[in-house]
């Protein structure tokens, strides 16, 4: 027996217009003529797609999405370029001595509207060249399944540090650890044209166009 | 009482105020680096500059100056007054000033904003100081104007260390001398001083010496800029990051007033900064004090046990609470409690009321902690922040001390304690034997003696993170608030004890703190704590 419907819904007292049941010919009742009808029309399509592959008509599915024609795409066989400032997937670039261009200073995370880029600042000893000047980050993690794709966190960064450039789409994993990327994975990215550098050249101790501590270089 | 006119607003001195410290104390703020209240006068930072009209008996200084008329596309003749600073000119009644509203005013903060600005690195986004520092704060609202000069700027060390607590960016350095001021001043060890001059100008630390004592922190707190830094504080956090509520340190029983600064999304207290108060410890704090913070991450319980040594385990609060109850209804007219000079006035009361009340307890016991190094700047030797507190707490029963303990625990007299907070010292053996043998229920925010022999750990917040107060060596009752939420499965203390009662069958109807202080002041209408919310106001009891 049917169960009644949970609630006590007033349909005796709701008012609107009753919809007709369409009528069906003779024909479509009968299914076997409709039915030639479609396989027919799938047919055509199907002779006129393989005669313009075999003569070498048929637009670049790729390149001439918006033909005239069939411009069915295979993927992932086939994949449709992203443009140039397509926002992907981020990557952290390196100095030209293959160390992190970062140096942990959280204005990407203060940024961040979804709040998921996690951040842990340290000191490049006292025997690096780099000590007193940069922070380095010791960890630096973002979740990409939380990342809206804003780019927020590449404008926020003061020294190129890190791009979204990779031309890499945020990819389905089947965990969400997976998501997680870390440092040395953000690190291991290149961009689509295969860079890993940064593009934001500064004069750093102990490079040549950086001046010296004029106390010790003597003027007195 | 005579007063001064600052941009138009009447503001009232004392005989002897500059013009700058009047104006602090009426909360105007005049623009200034070097200047701090609590230091002498140094005047060298010129960013106070105002314009002071000529009085009868005052004739106002004029500057004949060049200055650039657009129409000739010329430098003309022309007058100024000459401006004078602000933290240097003592007041005189009916003094006219003029900071906001004169252009001279305005154009001399922008040129000295530029001139500061002009050798310095600005990597604000690697310094701790960005944020709250006062070179961005005044760039933003004086100068606003892009960098001028294009050559490289001038280089000085950077990351030097000036000691175990402090490093020194000597190219951020303003040179305000404001830290050779406090450790001459205030730390009585004068160590810092400067050398070179212009734009070489830099402070060091004095030769075959470093920068050690008890004061050396506050040398980064009235550091205008971000050129000294401590070690703890280090890239830790950006400090926009963090959120402040008003507490006090829980070092010592001078009880000095701060600011807890905390980060509200993973509870950790990454620092702790002096807050004014001039009745308690002005601007300043030590050393030990500030690094109180740590006590809210290190060695703390987190989650309740039941079991001692190798048999201990972790439980779920609610089954450490019945294994509580269950000793204490083991052992009727056999319990003792053990208050905490190191926790709060309520929590103390909590467990004196639930044992007078509720348990028929006689005998009361206070744990505290050793002295430390006192000295007549700040620190007290008794670094306990409320043994007064905890003697409150107690109402009119005299607490002894732990080493009267074994006697009655040897006679079996009490086999049950119930103590306040895991510090103490316990440093003769019959105390720590009588601790073991009988069974401790300890309610403690951090892991010491007494939770090693408790039979049963309840965790307690932190300072940092329940409401509180404390009575200082003065007997002022000083309130602190809640920061963090609770660390794991900690609650306040008083709520604990709440609880407890509730399981003994003996309820306690206390929801919140402010329920705790108006059982308390109901039980115990003393007027040792007169003035709860000020600090300031209360005179010194001893
Ligand atoms: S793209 Fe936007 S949401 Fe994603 S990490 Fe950057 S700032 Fe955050
Ligand atoms: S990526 Fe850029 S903005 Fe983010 S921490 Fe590193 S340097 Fe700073
Ligand atoms: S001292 Fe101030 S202005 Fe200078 S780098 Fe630090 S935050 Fe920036
Ligand atoms: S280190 Fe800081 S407090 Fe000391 S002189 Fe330089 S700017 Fe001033
Ligand atoms: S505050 Fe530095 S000169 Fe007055």
């Amino acid at each position: 027996m049917p169960q009644p419907l949970v609630g006590s819904f007033p349909y005796d007292k709701v008012k609107g217009t009753a919809v007709p049941k369409p009528t069906r010919t003779a024909s479509e009742q009968g299914y076997v003529s409709e039915i030639t009808k479609g396989i027919a029309v799938t047919m055509t399509h199907f002779f006129k797609n393989t005669r313009a592959m075999v003569r070498g008509e048929r637009p670049d599915p790729v390149v001439d999405p918006m033909s005239e024609g069939i411009t069915t795409l295979e993927y992932p066989d086939q994949k449709r370029p992203y443009p140039e400032r397509f926002r992907g997937v981020h990557r952290l670039t390196h100095r030209d001595d293959g160390s992190p261009r970062c140096v942990a200073c959280l204005c990407c995370s203060t940024a961040c509207p979804a709040q998921c880029i996690y951040i842990e600042a340290g000191e490049y000893g006292g025997k690096d060249k780099r000590h007193g000047y940069e922070r380095y980050p010791v960890k630096f993690v973002i979740d990409e399944l939380r990342c809206i794709f804003c780019g927020y966190c590449v404008e926020a960064c003061p020294c190129d540090a890190i791009r979204m450039d990779t031309g890499v789409h945020p990819v389905p994993y089947d965990s969400r650890d997976q998501f997680i990327y870390g440092k040395n994975m953000l690190l291991a990215m290149a961009s689509q044209a295969g860079k890993q550098k940064h593009e934001n050249p500064r004069a750093e101790p102990p490079d040549a166009d950086y001046g010296p501590i004029e106390r010790l270089a003597g003027h007195h | 009482m005579p007063s001064i006119k600052l941009d138009g607003k009447e503001i009232p001195f004392e005989k002897g105020e500059t013009i700058i410290t009047a104006a602090h104390k009426a909360g105007v703020e005049i623009p200034h680096y070097c200047w701090h209240p609590g230091l002498s006068v140094a005047a060298n930072c010129r960013m106070c500059l105002v314009e002071i009209d000529a009085t009868p008996t005052r004739r106002q200084l004029v500057l004949d100056v060049l200055a650039w008329d657009e129409k000739k596309q010329d430098y003309v003749p022309g007058r100024k007054p000459k401006l004078e600073p602000a933290c240097q000119v003592e007041c005189i009644d009916g003094l006219v000033v003029k900071s906001d509203t004169s252009p001279n005013v305005s154009d001399a903060r922008k040129h000295v904003q530029e001139f500061l600005l002009l050798n310095h690195p600005v990597d604000c986004p690697i310094c701790d100081q960005a944020g709250e520092c006062k070179l961005q704060d005044y760039w933003l609202s004086e100068d606003k104007q892009p960098k001028r000069k294009t050559e490289e700027i001038l280089h000085k060390p950077k990351a030097v260390e000036f000691g175990d607590t402090i490093v020194y960016d000597a190219e951020r350095c303003i040179v305000c001398t404001r830290c050779v001021r406090f450790m001459d001043e205030i730390a009585k060890d004068p160590v810092l001083d400067k050398r070179e001059r212009g734009n070489l100008g830099e402070i060091f630390v004095s030769p075959g010496r470093k920068l050690e004592g008890h004061y050396t922190m506050m040398v980064d707190e009235v550091c205008p800029v971000g050129a000294l830094t401590t070690k703890d504080f280090r890239f830790k956090a950006r400090v926009w990051f963090l959120k402040k509520v008003p507490s006090i340190c829980p070092g010592c029983a001078t009880g000095c007033n701060t600011w807890l600064d905390y980060d509200a999304r993973t509870g950790e207290v990454p620092r702790l900064r002096p807050r004014e108060n001039l009745a308690v410890n002005k601007y300043w704090m030590c050393d030990d004090g500030i690094l109180t913070h740590r006590r809210v991450q290190e060695k703390r319980t987190l989650h309740a046990y039941v079991g001692k040594g190798k048999a201990r385990k972790e439980v779920s609060p609610i089954a450490a609470l019945k294994a509580a109850a269950q000793l204490i209804k083991d052992a009727p007219g056999k319990v003792a409690i053990i208050l905490s000079a190191q926790r709060s006035t309520e929590d103390n009361f909590a467990l004196a009321y639930l044992a007078k009340k509720h348990l028929d307890v006689k005998e009361l016991f206070l744990a505290r902690v050793g002295d430390w190094d006192g000295d007549d700047i700040l620190r007290d030797n008794d670094a306990n922040p409320n043994v007064r507190g905890a003697q409150r707490g107690a109402g009119d029963t005299s607490l002894s001390p732990l080493s009267e303990l074994a006697e009655p625990v040897a006679g079996q007299q009490i086999s049950v304690l119930i103590a306040l907070g895991g510090e103490a010292d316990i440093s003769d053996a019959t105390t720590v034997g009588a601790l073991g043998r009988a069974k401790l229920i300890a309610i403690a925010a951090n892991h010491g003696p007494l939770t090693e022999n408790a039979e049963v750990i309840l965790p307690a917040a932190s300072f940092a993170e329940q409401d509180g107060s404390f009575i200082n060596r003065q007997g002022t009752e000083q309130r602190f608030s809640a920061g963090p939420e609770p660390a794991g499965d900690s609650l306040a203390g008083w709520d604990i004890l709440a609880r407890l009662a509730r399981q003994l069958g003996k309820p306690i109807d206390w929801k919140s703190f402010l329920d705790v202080r108006a059982a308390m002041k109901a039980a115990l209408p003393s007027p040792a704590a007169a003035n709860p919310e000020s600090a300031a106001a209360a005179a010194p009891a001893e």
